[in-house]
Order: structure tokens, then sequence, then C-alpha cells
């Protein structure tokens, strides 16, 4: 366990990430992770608009996590009707002068090929196109395997200085490990 | 109508009615894990409100420094609300209060304000803090 952390370490530096969590994601801790990460932004003189876009983007990255991770823990000190909470891993690197927040989360492969088109829907899209789509979404009823308003992606599009990257990683037929980074550039 | 009083939390906003000058304001961040839950009770009293009283007119302060997507079809769903009402004769103003430097909560709102025709929708812009 000692070598590993150290590696670990080394992974993270590597990469650029000063914030990583993997665990059970609950609605407390994304308020968590939202101040740690302003109040590191605000040490490192970000922009206030930056910080904006980053909070906002990190908030739906792990919104979707707590509503469609397949991976689920129940907590310990919870009795048997609790509710379970939802696994998944956040990063967020400074790279090049940009903010990168990567989430990951287990989803059913079931549901893989409809994400992938969502996503390269959304990839082919430009601003206005966006905006359409957003709001066109935004009066529809969710679908019912959406426990959001469907509209976190779309809005995280919206924001974002590159295109979404993602991969679906195989675990077996049932799942499949999502993965999707979007990219913040300082100063915009 | 009995004033309303809803404390604001880490994650939803604040959010208050009064009766003396007809004024709702919600006031703060919005990012519930589940928004149609949160704003379900106001969105019932609303409806109450509608049904009873015999108010001609009602101001909407909405200042959000934050919300998140589910909030926004939230939003959404109140505006529409308030359009019925505009549309059955009462007066209805809102200001869409934001910080001048947030243009992305310029955007949200002028989105907003583009599919609105029975009641004002204002921009109104203050100070950055």
């Amino acid at each position: 366990m000692t070598d590993c952390i150290f590696e670990l370490k080394n992974d993270l530096n590597k990469n650029g990430i000063f914030f990583c969590f993997s665990g059970p994601i609950s609605q407390d801790l994304i308020v968590e992770i939202g101040d740690t990460l302003k109040n590191k932004m605000r040490l490192e003189d970000a922009s206030k608009s930056s910080m904006r876009l980053v909070f906002s983007i990190i908030i739906e990255q792990a919104q979707n996590i707590i509503y469609y991770s397949e991976e689920k823990v129940r907590p310990w000190s919870a009795g048997v009707n609790a509710g379970s909470i939802s696994v998944g891993i956040i990063t967020v690197a400074k790279k090049d002068n940009s903010y990168i927040i990567t989430s990951g989360n287990m989803i059913k492969t079931e549901h893989v090929d409809k994400l992938k088109e969502k996503i390269e829907k959304i990839k082919g899209m430009g601003k206005d196109e966006l905006k359409q789509y957003y709001k066109s979404q935004r009066k529809k009823d969710p679908d019912e395997d959406s426990k959001g308003a469907g509209l976190g992606l779309i809005d995280i599009a919206r924001k974002v200085s590159k295109p979404l990257e993602y991969n679906f990683s195989s675990i077996d037929e049932t799942v499949s490990f999502f993965t999707v980074t979007t990219v913040v550039a300082e100063g915009l | 109508m009995k004033d309303i009083h809803v404390k604001e939390t880490k994650y939803t906003p604040e959010i208050i009615y009064t009766a003396a000058d007809n004024t709702m304001s919600i006031k703060g961040k919005s990012y519930p894990e589940n928004a149609d839950e949160f704003y379900a009770p106001v969105f019932e009293w609303l409806e109450k409100f509608f049904k009873e009283d015999n108010e001609l007119h009602l101001t909407v302060n909405i200042e959000l420094v934050y919300f998140n997507s589910s909030s926004s079809k939230a939003l959404l769903n109140f505006l529409d609300m308030l359009e019925d009402a505009g549309d059955n004769d009462m007066k209805i103003v809102v200001n869409w209060i934001y910080d001048e430097e947030d243009d992305n909560m310029l955007e949200y709102g002028e989105e907003f304000k583009e599919d609105i025709d029975s009641i004002e929708f204002l921009l109104v812009p203050i100070e950055s803090a």
C-alpha cells in the first residue's frame, strides 16, 4: 500500500492533477468539492469567470455521477432503509493554463450506445445550435431512465473551451466504465 | 395569503414572499440533487396564491448566483406558471438580477426572456461583489 500511494501521487503530479476524489459521492460532498476548488482557484488568482465555469461544470459532472452511476454503496452508519450512494471518480488538473475536469463512473453497458450518440450529437453542434438544443430539451419531460433534467451534458458543452472528450471501457456484458473530460481555458 | 420564508441552505436559495408589497424573491444558489422535489412546495404555494388571492400584481426578484441544469428546468416551469397568471390579467414583473460581470447569468436571463410574452421580464445588472 505504501508504494502504491507514492506511485499514485507521482501519476497525479505527472498529469497535473491537483484534486482527486474516488468513492461514494453525496450531495454534501459535492458542496465541499465545489468550495474546495473555489478556494484553491482563488489562491491561484484564477479569474472569476473561469472559477464560475469550473464550479458549474464540476457540479454537473458530479451530479451526473449521482444520477447515473451503476456502482452504489450503502453508508455503514445508515439503517437498512437508507438510500445507497453513487460511486465515481472526479479529478481536476491544471495544464497549459487550462483547467481539465475528468469524471468517471460505471454505467449499464446497454446504455453505452445511447449515451455515445447523445455526446456525438452535442459535439457536432455549434454555439447557437447548442443553445437551441438546450432550450428545446429543457421544455421536454426528461427520459424515464433520467433522474436529472437530462440537460447536464448540454449545459457543460456550452461552457467548455474544447470539445468534450469521452471514453467507454467495457468491464463486462452488464457494466462499462464511462469517462468524460472537459476543458476550461483560464482567462476567458 | 400568508408570507413564506424558505431559508437558504448551502445548495438551495432563500425564497421569500411578503404580502405587504406583493413581492417574491429567490436568492442564492440552486443546485439540489432533486430540483423538482425542492421546488414542489413553492409551486404548490404559487398555485394556491393565483387561485385564492385577488392580488392584481406580483413582483418576482430572481437573484441567483448559480443554478444547476435541473434547477434551470424548474425555473422554466416557474416562469410558465407566472406566464399563465399573466395571461389571466395579473400584472407580473420579473427582475432577473445578475452580477454585471457574469456573462453566463446574463445569457441565461436572455434565454428565458426570449420565450416570455405575457409578463414583464427585466434584466437587472448589479455591481460585481
